[in-house]
């Protein structure tokens, strides 16, 4: 969030003060509630223990609950005050990120503070890391069709091919680097019915995206049924849990909390950050990128220039589907599982979300999908720490509800490409 | 560059949009096309750019027959266009919108931004052109987004032909004169110019030979020293009255009372600032000013779009601030909005539709909460004849329409109706000779009726020809309101901010 933030603060003029009454007036009642039900609630032997879980086991930190608690529910009452009373344009971003990031803070620090339990910040950061990939992989194919102007809202449907013809492919093949070729693949057949669909004969793109998932979760349902009695069609494949390890820099995963989660990860770990610096490089930084830009935003204008519009929308859309297939096989491959019905669960709607989060730029997803990554990792850790007060089931809401908290409070208007789903005719304006 | 244009044929199905069309522009001349909307120009500048193809004639560069496959292969021979909306990327910068299509890279596609923003700076200082490279074009005025075109065009591996597509229709009057001065001064230099318009003056001004097409056809080739009435007859194909005939005006009572209106945008600028104006029955009161000077915001708060922060609408001596759209218009507030596809007409209903917008809920469109499509078409069939509106039917969508007609739609709705108070914004914008001649006798007929007209336009020939009075704007607020007679260079200085008298004296900020 610090990227979009900053990003803004810097383009906004000082405008003097404002006064957001809503926003301030939800901040500082969260506050107060939080630090009135603290008192109340929380016992005051409650205490908070962080630890390095992997490296240094012995070290830990421990802070009384209930004092933290209130110290950091009065932080987001303030920020809420101090909306308020009149912020400064700039500094608007920043506090209420404070504000939420204190309420977070405060609901772990609770949430952490049964006897025995504590926060393993290793295994927790890079568990968000890791669960963070399906959002980035999605959403940087969202980005790459619609900053060409093709609405993808069927990232879905390609995640599930990618996770079906990942594992099956491999089993085929019986390696597991043919299976992700398999995957980008299935995922590229998906997205080009869009591409021909959307250039070719101008068909209104969500509906085919729509269409398109539920192609894909009937197809891929429909052979799993048929091969879950064919030994050897939908056996587990997994990658290599270190890859660094591989190249003989294991030894950096011992470094104390950056070894854990930097160099201690899975391969896809490593494709997916270095895709997000890739297409950041190719959009702003290349010849494809500049035309793909001006084709998502004014197809007129790129036209008028000797641009062939649909044609490099047909093979953006086309190419994206093989990052949306590749994170795919995220769900299969990279968790050594084998496939099964349904099994990406609608994250591919919540890369959308992390698309739009991101403002259509790639550092943008990277910021939005950790967050998600860690909504993910904290409700699975709390539900397997089962002595939580709130039961399992609505844990595993939190993503979800964080998506329509980020969406619809957080970033309000975000200005998609301009044209952005708008099939285009040689000759239009 | 000498281009030859032999007998160059668009058909689309059974309509023939350009017909024969032989032209030739000699090197280093500034050749104009002069015609109606829909006269077949855009259709021409198209199929010599490479958009279209000719269904048959040939184009001829230097004598060489050539054949455009898109537009990159005109930009290829030499061509350049300016185009009447802008071809811009909005949030791209300067440079990267005059590199598109023909990036400046380091090898393997990596863009160099340093070698487009020298490429921009060397053309724009070549042409005496100013621009920012790194400026992003959708904070640009109007004017500067239009120099970026002319260095978009120019910046060809050898521009020597510029294609200008109606390029003043956005543009304010200042800047039109910096736009002559830049063809002259390209001229010049040698580079030949195909200018497309409808605006006679700026014709006469710059050009050095004329050629008028009318329904796709070349019907006159004049020189540029050809009257006004000349070039308009032959663009029309009848006699043109250029000014209007009106008697004197008999104003009456105040009917629209603007009192010290205030509004505030979202970014805390004041775009009406204490704004006070009175327009009597029976007499056209012409706004003018600079576009951007709050015209818009007030057209719209007097119609009751937008509620202002303070002051009063007056309508008839009773006070309409509080008042819905609905509710004023039925009090007799007449509106023709500068914006005519957003706030005119609904380009997807039908003509006859359209004509109603504004009475269909009344007797006898409706009745009982019952539309009556039978007295609806009747009215569209009387309008259509009384407003000389071209359509095929009534019930054809008003998209169909050409904008003159769409235009005529709108006024024609508006003036079917008994009203007290009619404000038009903009009311001619981008329609031809024939249909202004029209549009302007029915608002004198109007004024003569008793109405009270305020005619807000950024075309000062606009406001000479029809105001009894001009009140200028600036900054959100009347800077002066003088008589019909007062020269050009006082309105002028008024609506730039300075002072009525000759030595400016302090200028306003």
């Amino acid at each position: 969030m610090a990227v979009t933030a900053t990003d803004v603060a810097a383009r906004a003029e000082e405008r003097g003060r404002d006064r957001h009454f809503i926003g301030g007036s939800v901040f500082a009642a969260i506050g107060v509630l939080l630090a009135l039900a603290a008192f109340f609630a929380l016992g005051a032997d409650r205490t908070t223990t962080f630890r390095l879980d992997v490296t240094l086991t012995d070290a830990r930190w421990t802070i009384p609950t209930r004092p933290a608690v209130i110290a950091l529910a009065a932080v987001c009452a303030a920020a809420g005050l101090w909306l308020l009373g009149g912020i400064r344009q700039r500094l608007y971003k920043i506090a209420s990120t404070c504000a939420v990031a204190a309420i977070v803070l405060a609901l772990i620090c609770w949430a952490v503070s049964q006897p025995g339990q504590s926060f393993r910040a290793e295994s927790i950061l890079a568990g968000s890391l890791f669960l963070s990939l399906p959002f980035i992989f999605g959403a940087l194919a969202g980005v790459v069709c619609e900053r060409s102007g093709v609405i993808n809202i069927g990232i879905e449907g390609q995640f599930l091919m990618g996770a079906f013809a990942g594992v099956f492919v491999a089993n085929l093949a019986d390696n597991v680097y043919v299976g992700l070729l398999g995957a980008m693949l299935a995922g590229s057949l998906s997205t080009l019915l869009l591409a021909l669909l959307a250039t070719r004969f101008q068909v209104n793109q969500v509906v085919v995206g729509v269409i398109l998932n539920l192609l894909a979760l009937g197809f891929t349902g429909f052979m799993y049924d048929q091969l879950k009695t064919t030994p050897g069609a939908n056996t587990a494949y997994g990658v290599p849990q270190n890859a660094l390890g591989g190249l003989g820099l294991g030894f950096l995963s011992d470094i104390p909390l950056a070894g854990p989660i930097l160099f201690d990860q899975n391969l896809f770990v490593y494709i997916g950050l270095a895709m997000v610096f890739v297409v950041w490089f190719l959009l702003f930084r290349t010849r494809w990128g500049l035309r793909t830009r001006s084709v998502g935003e004014h197809p007129a204008a790129a036209d008028s220039m000797g641009v062939g519009v649909n044609r490099l929308r047909f093979w953006n859309v086309t190419a994206a589907g093989l990052v949306s297939g590749f994170g795919g096989a995220f769900f299969t491959i990279a968790n050594s599982l084998a496939f099964n019905k349904n099994m990406t669960a609608g994250l591919g709607f919540v890369a959308l979300a992390v698309m739009i989060v991101g403002r259509w730029n790639p550092i943008g997803v990277l910021a939005g999908a950790l967050i998600f990554g860690f909504a993910s990792q904290m409700a699975e850790d709390l539900d397997a720490a089962g002595n939580s007060i709130i039961p399992g089931p609505f844990l595993q809401m939190l993503p979800y509800a964080a998506t329509l908290v980020v969406v619809a409070g957080l970033i309000g208007r975000a200005k998609a490409p301009a044209a952005d789903g708008v099939p285009y005719n040689p000759g239009d304006e | 560059m000498r281009l030859e244009l032999r007998g160059l044929t668009k058909k689309f199905g059974s309509f023939t949009a350009d017909d024969d069309i032989d032209l030739t522009v000699e090197p280093g001349q500034i050749h104009a096309v002069l015609g109606e909307n829909g006269a077949g120009k855009s259709t021409l500048m198209n199929m010599l750019y490479g958009i279209l193809k000719p269904t048959s004639g040939e184009i001829l560069i230097d004598g060489e027959p050539v054949e455009f496959g898109g537009p990159g292969d005109a930009i290829d021979a030499g061509l350049g266009m300016v185009h009447q909306h802008f071809k811009l990327v909005g949030p791209f910068s300067v440079a990267d919108n005059v590199q598109l299509g023909r990036e400046h890279t380091r090898g393997a596609g990596v863009l160099s931004p340093r070698a487009a923003r020298a490429a921009v700076l060397e053309v724009s200082e070549q042409y005496g052109l100013a621009l920012d490279p790194g400026a992003v074009v959708e904070d640009l005025p109007v004017g500067v987004q239009q120099r970026v075109e002319i260095v978009k065009a120019l910046s060809g591996p050898k521009t020597e032909l510029l294609i200008l597509d109606e390029p003043t229709a956005v543009l304010t009057p200042a800047e039109i004169r910096e736009l002559l001065a830049i063809m002259r001064s390209l001229a010049e230099a040698g580079t030949s110019i195909l200018f497309i318009s409808h605006k006679l003056k700026e014709v006469q001004a710059v050009a050095d030979t004329v050629t008028v097409i009318r329904r796709g056809r070349v019907v006159a080739e004049l020189p540029p020293t050809a009257s006004e009435a000349e070039m308009a007859s032959a663009m029309v194909g009848r006699e043109i009255s250029l000014t209007v005939d009106k008697a004197e005006p008999e104003p009456a009572e105040p009917r629209l009372e603007i009192d010290g209106l205030t509004l505030v945008d979202d970014h805390g600028v004041k775009v009406l600032d204490g704004l006070d104006l009175t327009v009597r029955g029976g007499e056209i009161v012409g706004l003018a000013g600079v576009e951007g000077n709050g015209q818009t915001e007030l057209a719209r708060t007097v119609l009751g779009l937008i509620k202002p922060d303070s002051g009063r609408v007056v309508i008839d001596d009773r006070d309409a601030t509080g008042e819905s759209p609905a509710r004023r218009i039925r009090a007799g507030l007449g509106y023709i909005p500068e914006d005519r596809a957003r706030d005119g007409v609904i380009t997807e209903f039908t003509v006859a539709e359209n004509l109603v917008l504004n009475q269909y809920r009344d007797e006898p469109f409706s009745r009982r909460g019952m539309v009556d499509a039978a007295a609806i078409r009747r009215q569209a069939a009387e309008s259509v004849a009384e407003f000389d509106i071209r359509t095929q039917s009534p019930d054809d969508p008003a998209a169909s329409l050409s904008g003159g007609n769409q235009q005529k739609v709108i006024v024609a709705r508006e003036f079917s109706r008994p009203r007290r108070v009619l404000v038009a914004a903009q009311p001619t914008r981008g329609i031809d000779v024939g249909a202004t001649e029209f549009i302007h006798s029915r608002l004198v007929t109007e004024r003569d009726n008793g109405t009270a007209v305020l005619l807000i336009s950024s075309e000062l020939d606009e406001i000479y020809a029809l105001a009894d009075r001009i009140a200028v704007i600036y900054n959100g607020r009347i800077v002066g309101e003088v008589g019909p007679d007062t020269p050009r260079e006082v309105i002028g200085r008024l609506m730039v901010g300075g002072e009525a008298d000759a030595d400016g004296g302090d200028r306003e900020r």
